[in-house]
């Protein structure tokens, strides 16, 4: 099994996996998403409170559960290349950052946008609104102080114990509707949750095509991204001389 | 007139703005972000390539 990983995060492999993965991701995704876009506006029920408003849900909900996850697997990435010195795991840190930092985008947008002819308000400091925008800050910071230096060992190496710091901010956004008084709706999944099983399908739907979209740019910018640091290795000549020939 | 009165012709009536906003802000963030990886792919690709001539 070590041997397996091992061979798994040499450059050379993993670079070759990206390649045959892409088009794996690519269309189920495709599939994935115009199901769940179909469930998402036209199948599901008009909620019987907020009428068709509530559709935003569809989007909200999966890329606010991404913000979070991708988080996760950028600190737990991290952690691996800071610990077992894995290359390819810093790589992984490195290029799901900007994917994260575009799902908390989309997640505090749409949820501004919910919020304005539901509360009235596109923006309250609300502790789950507050702690999803300190999440946008980790992204940034996280980049910033990636691209800060020369070296990518010295800058996965920094930038990987800041996301590990970060995370702590996860369960604070997770927890946060119950932990305080907040405007913000209880959770959408799970008990006290949206009951409607078209809501939920179209919800399922949405979140699979948004962990396939997650993967399917990782599998992209990380090809890339290996591209550049084994810049030097006969194999990557090789590689795109075939590509340009 | 408002935007919200403007954009209900559309499916949703009252609540369209606000709906196909979120969704339009959110196919655009994607798309960006797809172009941006792929074009960065092809320069990367094309960067390379140039080196290596030049190296040659």
């Amino acid at each position: 099994m070590w041997k397996w990983i091992q061979r798994q995060a040499s450059p050379k492999v993993f670079y070759q996996t990206c390649n045959r993965l892409i088009p794996w991701f690519f269309w189920p995704f495709i599939c994935l998403l115009t199901v769940g876009l179909y469930w998402s506006l036209v199948i599901s029920p008009a909620d019987y409170q907020q009428g068709d408003g509530y559709r935003i849900i569809f989007i909200h909900v999966p890329s606010a559960i991404l913000s979070m996850m991708i988080y996760a697997i950028m600190a737990v990435a991290g952690g691996i290349g800071l610990i077992w010195q894995i290359k390819m795991a810093e790589v992984v840190a490195k290029v799901s950052a900007p994917i994260g930092a575009a799902f908390t985008i989309i997640a505090l947008s749409s949820g501004a946008i919910w919020g304005k002819p539901m509360w009235g308000a596109w923006w309250v400091w609300d502790a789950r609104l507050t702690s999803e925008l300190i999440l946008l800050f980790l992204y940034l910071a996280y980049m910033s102080l990636n691209s800060a230096f020369d070296n990518p060992r010295t800058a996965a190496k920094s930038s990987s114990i800041l996301a590990i710091v970060g995370l702590i901010n996860l369960p604070i956004i997770h927890y946060s509707v119950k932990w305080w008084n907040t405007l913000h709706q209880g959770y959408s999944v799970g008990t006290g949750g949206i009951k409607d099983t078209d809501m939920q399908i179209a919800l399922a739907l949405m979140f699979l095509a948004s962990i396939l979209l997650y993967a399917l740019l990782v599998s992209i910018k990380a090809r890339t991204e290996v591209l550049i640091r084994e810049q030097n290795s006969s194999w990557v000549q090789e590689e795109v001389r075939s590509l340009i020939s | 007139m408002t935007m919200v009165e403007f954009f209900s012709f559309l499916p949703y009536g009252k609540y369209a703005f606000y709906v196909w906003f979120a969704y339009g802000i959110s196919a655009l963030t994607i798309i960006t972000l797809f172009i941006n990886a792929k074009r960065n792919h092809s320069n990367t690709l094309l960067s390379l390539s140039n080196k290596y001539l030049r190296n040659k």
